[in-house]
Formats: structure tokens, sequence, C-alpha cells
């Protein structure tokens, strides 16, 4: 069982690096594989180009990072092995919700569309809020230089307050 | 240095203070009101055991859950064939055993989840491998043949490494996207077919079971995505050899559903029948040769282009091929799961939609003027389009709510847990009864009323739990193919909808579905389709 968590946060770390290459390769027929290789996004950029971002964990404490634009909060929360538990666990595909955050509705009106996809991911958030998001699907930009985003309650924290007030 | 670090953390984290797993744990805590949690944040992962008194008290066992018996189970599956009606079953015992209930079939211990919320519960707390049931037989055929596991049948870390790669590639929704022009060519040619078929019946406008034009559209629009080539599925002249490929594939498909229970037979027992483990073989040996020939066709090419110098381009096949992010078993192996798993899925949802568009010509006629309004009479939608054509969306939703493809998943617990307060030890096979809960009037306002509009919004912040509706599944085991039968799916019914006024033949009953491995329909479906007239 330990064994596949670490597993995962191993893949984890590969494919944080493999997304941001593969994502920008087109894969129609009739993209150029030649162009795989010499792929990087935002991995160069200077640090005075980087935007601080907080989180609010589950604890309540306040964590400051800093992440390039483009990159989404998803890879922030790997690039920066934060541990949220549970958070992203089909790797920002678009599967599971687990990259749930919440914000503060001003921060929320910033973040720019929601497609359809996201949405319907959304329905099956826990805790879902009015200025809920998923993680995965927002990509910082300096707009959001010193914003807030906070980590809802796990499946398990919120199981017990239902059960608790039943 | 990193990687290191996050692998260690990860394991002492899991360390273990007490017997007790952790799973349990955070559920027990669930009983354990009394108890401050901040008393609880201290020693979390340590020093506290359940309270065992109010353990026993409140938590029941298997042995109180109620369900059939043995016997009746027996008869009713083996007897009355219920193997065809599993999903009526399902509503069935649900609505006299309850939201959570045992069946026994032989050995095999199944405890069904007929309830949104505890749904919910279990695919929530899922571990980084779940498990969907028993493949040994699958596995078995691998091992005898020297092939390796696809995503449905490999378990742990195999398929996390194989899930790894593949979800980069084919599951979000803009990866997909890219594939809209080779799904509209193959759109382009399920309308010709349509064409040529009605030309051929009297009225002019029938098409005789549609789901065999479905079956071709979704094998070739798979095939153009995972094998980047045509077959030729939808040719008035179909080759030869994709005809002999297409009649093996259909034998594979049919046979495959009986032959799924060869691996419910014990093994000893195969040398007095013999038939249901041979038939299973050959089927797969049939499925894996064809993607063998696809797949090293094109290795093949990329081979010859490389030695020439040739600048390699292509799709999903060849990044695969060229990345080797993947072994080339590993490869057969995954296309050929995702084409028995790509194509009755899709054309069946595809049967299901239009029969219900026939059955409904006033909501057809409301998504037909969504389409034309959006899209004008001849513009061809690709997956950007479908944002804007919401009822569209909500069509292929509301179908599968209504006929979810699998009527029912399955999931072997990986912790044990408490489930609608019940103790289930881990290892148990869960069976989630996802018809049940898309049918229940509690989760869906007048639930067998087909309202493909019931599930548009009205703005960005309008929600709606609806995980009593997952017909994809949901999380880390979720179908990988959703994207892409999404994209099939969109794409065919919006053009469909823009060409055609789609009507019900005379010569089609009832039609109801029937339980076949997957929900299909349980007769032909005969469809009429009627030129629109073009307004300029
Ligand atoms: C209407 C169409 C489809 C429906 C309703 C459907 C539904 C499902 C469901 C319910 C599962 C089980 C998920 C779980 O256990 O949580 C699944 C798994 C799977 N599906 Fe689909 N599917 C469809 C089309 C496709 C297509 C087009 C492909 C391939 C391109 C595909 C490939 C797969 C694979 C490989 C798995 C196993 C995934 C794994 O275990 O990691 N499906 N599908
Ligand atoms: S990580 Fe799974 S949806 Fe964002």
């Amino acid at each position: 069982m330990s064994l596949l968590i670490a597993l995962r946060r191993l893949a984890h770390v590969r494919l944080g690096e493999l997304s941001r290459r593969t994502t920008a390769v087109t894969l129609s027929s009739g993209a150029r594989l030649s162009g795989l290789r010499s792929f990087t996004v935002g991995t160069q950029a200077l640090r005075s180009d980087k935007v601080t971002f907080h989180f609010i964990n589950r604890d309540g404490e306040k964590i400051t990072v800093k992440g390039s634009p483009g990159d989404t909060l998803l890879d922030i929360v790997i690039n920066e092995d934060l541990d949220f538990d549970g958070f992203g666990a089909c790797e920002g595909t678009l599967a599971c919700s687990t990259c749930h955050l919440i914000f503060d509705e001003e921060v929320y009106k910033k973040l720019g569309r929601v497609t359809d996809e996201e949405m319907d991911m959304l329905d099956l958030a826990y805790g879902l809020t009015e200025t809920s998001r998923l993680g995965c699907q927002i990509c910082l930009t300096k707009s959001l230089e010193g914003m807030v985003a906070r980590v809802p309650d796990s499946v398990t924290d919120i199981r017990q307050s239902k059960d608790e007030s039943a | 240095m990193a990687i290191l670090n996050s692998f260690t953390t990860a394991c002492l984290k899991n360390i273990p203070g007490n017997a007790l797993n952790k799973h349990l744990f955070f559920t027990l805590r669930a009983f354990y009101n009394s108890q401050s949690r901040s008393v609880l944040g201290i020693s979390e992962e340590r020093a506290i055991s359940p309270p065992i008194g109010l353990e026993r008290t409140t938590v029941k066992n298997l042995k109180e859950m109620p369900g059939p018996s043995a016997l009746a189970n027996f008869i009713e599956f083996f007897w009355r064939d219920g193997f065809s009606r599993i999903h009526e079953i399902q509503l069935e015992h649900s609505k006299k055993y309850g939201k959570i209930f045992k069946s026994r079939f032989g050995p095999q211990l199944v405890v069904s989840i007929a309830d949104r919320d505890l749904v919910a519960q279990v695919l929530r707390s899922e571990s980084a491998a779940p498990q969907r049931g028993n493949m040994d037989s699958w596995k078995e055929y691998r091992d005898l043949r020297g092939r390796s596991t696809g995503l449905i049948s490999a378990e742990g870390e195999d398929w996390l490494r194989m899930r790894s790669v593949l979800r980069q590639l084919i599951m979000r929704p803009r990866d997909v996207a890219v594939f809209s022009d080779d799904v509209n060519a193959v759109v382009d040619d399920l309308i010709k077919r349509i064409c040529v078929l009605r030309s051929q019946e009297s009225d002019g406008a029938t098409v005789l079971n549609v789901n065999d034009l479905y079956f071709n559209y979704a094998m070739e629009a798979v095939a153009a995505i995972l094998y980047e080539c045509r077959l030729g599925c939808l040719e008035n002249e179909v080759p030869q050899e994709t005809q002999e490929y297409i009649s093996a594939l259909h034998l594979m498909f049919s046979s495959f559903k009986t032959t799924m229970y060869a691996g419910a037979i014990p093994k000893w027992l195969r040398t007095i029948i013999p038939k249901p483990w041979e038939e299973f073989c050959l089927s797969w040996d049939g499925l894996f040769k064809f993607s063998l020939i696809h797949v090293n066709k094109r290795f093949e090419e990329i081979k010859t282009q490389l030695e020439r110098g040739d600048e390699v381009k292509g799709g999903l096949l060849t990044h695969m091929l060229v990345t080797k992010q993947m072994s080339l078993e590993d490869i057969y192996a995954n296309v050929t799961e995702m084409l028995l798993a790509g194509v009755d899925t899709t054309s069946f949802t595809l049967s299901w939609a239009t029969y219900m568009l026939a059955l409904h010509p006033h909501i057809q006629q409301q998504i037909f003027t969504e389409v034309t309004n959006t899209l004008g009479p001849e513009k061809v939608a690709t997956a950007n389009d479908v944002q804007h054509l919401p009822l569209i969306r909500g069509l292929v939703k509301e179908t599968l709510r209504l006929f979810p493809v699998l009527p029912g998943n399955g999931r072997v617990t990986q912790d044990d847990l408490i489930l609608g307060g019940y103790f289930i030890p881990k290892g148990t096979q869960l069976a989630l009864c996802h018809y049940s809960t898309s049918l229940d009037d509690e989760n869906f306002t007048e639930a067998l009323d087909f309202r493909p509009d019931r599930w548009l919004r009205k703005d960005t912040s309008d929600h709606v739990d609806n995980f009593g509706s997952i017909p994809f599944g949901y999380g880390i085991r979720s179908c990988i193919g959703r994207r892409i039968a999404e994209l099939e799916m969109h794409l065919l019914l919006t053009r469909l909808i823009q060409k055609f006024h789609i009507g019900l033949s005379p010569l089609t009953d009832e039609v109801k579905a029937k339980t076949h491995g997957l929900l299909c329909p349980g007769a032909p479906i005969n469809l009429q389709f009627i030129d629109r007239e073009i307004q300029t």
C-alpha cells in the first residue's frame, strides 16, 4: 500500500515534467514528432517572472510559494511538493476533482472561463462552493500575484462532520 | 533529490502507528463523537484505538446485512436467465433489500450498493490503484500466450504505470479535440452510408438495425484514432480484409460476452467442460491478431521513414511507438483492450440516443433548433463548437442516464471500510448499482422521463450533485476513452440532427434494454432518416 502511494508520487514528479512537454505537442495526424524533445514550456522562466501564490491547507496554515506563469495550480502543488493528501489524483486529466480549491469571490472572478468538462467534474467535488474551481484547470498569470486558494476539507473530514450532525 | 524526498515522506506517512489501518481509523473516527478534533489531531496516526464497545453496537457486520439467499440467487440467474436482466434484478433487489445488500454467486460474495452517497463514498476514498474485480482469467490467457495486460486487465503498479502514460495522451479534452477532423471524416462516410442504405428500402427512408451501422462507425472512428488508419467499415464495398475483421470482431464481441463467464468456471472443470475456456482464448487470439497487424504495419512504416532519414509524423500510435514509454507488448495489449472497450459501448449509446430522438419528436425539434441557430444548416461542428451546444451534451448525458452501458460496475475494497453502517472487510467485491441510482426519483425528478434539458445550467455556479449518474465512472480508474467517446458521439449526433429528421420505422416495436455483458437494445432498432429541407 505505502509502496503504491510512493510510486504514485514518483510518477507524479516525473509526469509533471512530461505533461508539460507532451501537451505542447499536438497529437493530430500531421503533428511533427521531431519537435517533441526540444519542447519545454515555462521551465526557463526567470526568477523575477515568478508569481507569488498562497495556499491555505486543511489545518488553516498559509503556505506561500512561487510559480511560473503558465503553470497550473496543480503543477505548483507538485513542484513545491506540497503535502495535501490525495490532491490531484488523476494528474490534471479531468477525471477526479481531487484538485478542488476554493477562492474568495474577487479572486474567483479573475480565474477565467470554466469549461463544461470542468463543471461536470466540479459537480462531483466534495464540499462544493459557489467559488470552487479545479486546481489543474487554472493557469497562473501575473494577475494572480499574491492571491490565495483554500484546500477544502478532505473526504474523511467532511464525512465526520456530516455524521456528527446526523 | 526531490524525488527521494517525496518517496521517503510518503513511506514515513504510511507507517501505521498501530495495527489499525489508516482508512478504518478515519472512518471509525466518525463514531467517535465525544472526542474533540484537536485531541484527535495531535495523535492522529498513532495512539488512538477505536472504542471497541461503541464499534460493536453501532457498526453491523456482514452477517446482519439483508439480501437474497444463495439458492434464490442461483435460481434467478441460472434458471431464469437472470444474466440478461441483471439491470432489472438490480432494481428489484434494491427496492426489496435497501440501498446496501449482499448476494452470493457460488463462493463469491458481492455487496451491492444502490445509493448515490455510498457510491460517492467508495469512489472518493479509493487508493492509488483501484481494482474492479477478479481478472485472473484475463491474466491467465495473457500468460499462456506471452502477452501483456492492458488497462482493463492490469492491476497495481503495472496498471498505474500504463495509466500514467495513456492518460497524458487521451484523457484531457483538449488533447482529444485535435481528432475532430479525423472523426468528422468518419461521420461523412456514415452519412453517405445512410443514404445508400435507405435507398435500398421500399420507403426510401429506413435504415434497418441502426446498431450495425453505429458499430461500424465506432470501429472506424476508434481505429482512425488508435491505429491511425482507415479500415473501410463504412464503404459500400468493404475491403475483403476488413470484412473478415468485422465479422471476426462481431463474432468475438458476441461470443466474448458469453465466454466472459469462462473465468467463473473453476480450472478443474475445464477438462469436463472445455468449450468456454477455448472460445475465450480464441476470441482473444483474434482480437490480438487484429491489433498486431495494425500496430506492426505502422511500426514498419516508421522504421522505413527513419532509415530514409524522413521526418516521422503521426498521431497517437506513432507517439507511443516513437517515445517508447511503453513496450511494444504493452502497446499491443492496450490498443486491443481499448478497441474492445470502445466499440460496443459507443454504438449502443448512439442507438439509444437516436431511438429516443425518434420517440420524442418535440425534443428532437428543440435540439435541431439549437444546432441550426448555432451552426446554420451546413457548418460542420468540431470539438470547439460543442460548448455552444448544451442540448447535444444533455442528449448524451440523458441517454447514458437512462441506458448506462455499464449498468453496474465493480470494486474490490483495498482497505477495511464502514459503508452504510456495515463493516466491510478489505478484499470484498462491491457492485456499484449505477442503473438503480440513475433511475432513482430521489436523484432525478421524474427519473423515467427522457429530458435532455435537465442537464442545462443556468450559469457556471449552477451545480447538481450528480453522483447518481456517472456512466464513465469517477476517479483515477474511470473510463480512459471517455473524451474520445464523447467526441465521437457529439460530432455524429450533431450532424445527424442537422441533416435528418429521425423517425421511428413502423417495423420497430417497443425496444427494451437487455444485459448482454453490457446494457444493449433487446431488439433491432429500425429508424427513418428523412432529409431536412435546407432553408436559405
Ligand atoms: C459511451 C461510451 C463508453 C462508456 C459509457 C464507457 C464506460 C466505461 C466505464 C463505466 C468504465 C469503468 C470505469 C470504472 O471502473 O470506474 C470504463 C473503462 C474503460 N474504458 Fe470506457 N466507456 C466508453 C467508451 C470507451 C472508449 C471509446 C474507449 C477507448 C478508446 C474506452 C476504453 C476504456 C478502458 C481502456 C477502460 C479501463 C480503464 C482502466 O481500468 O484504467 N471506453 N468505460
Ligand atoms: S487532478 Fe484530477 S481533475 Fe484535476
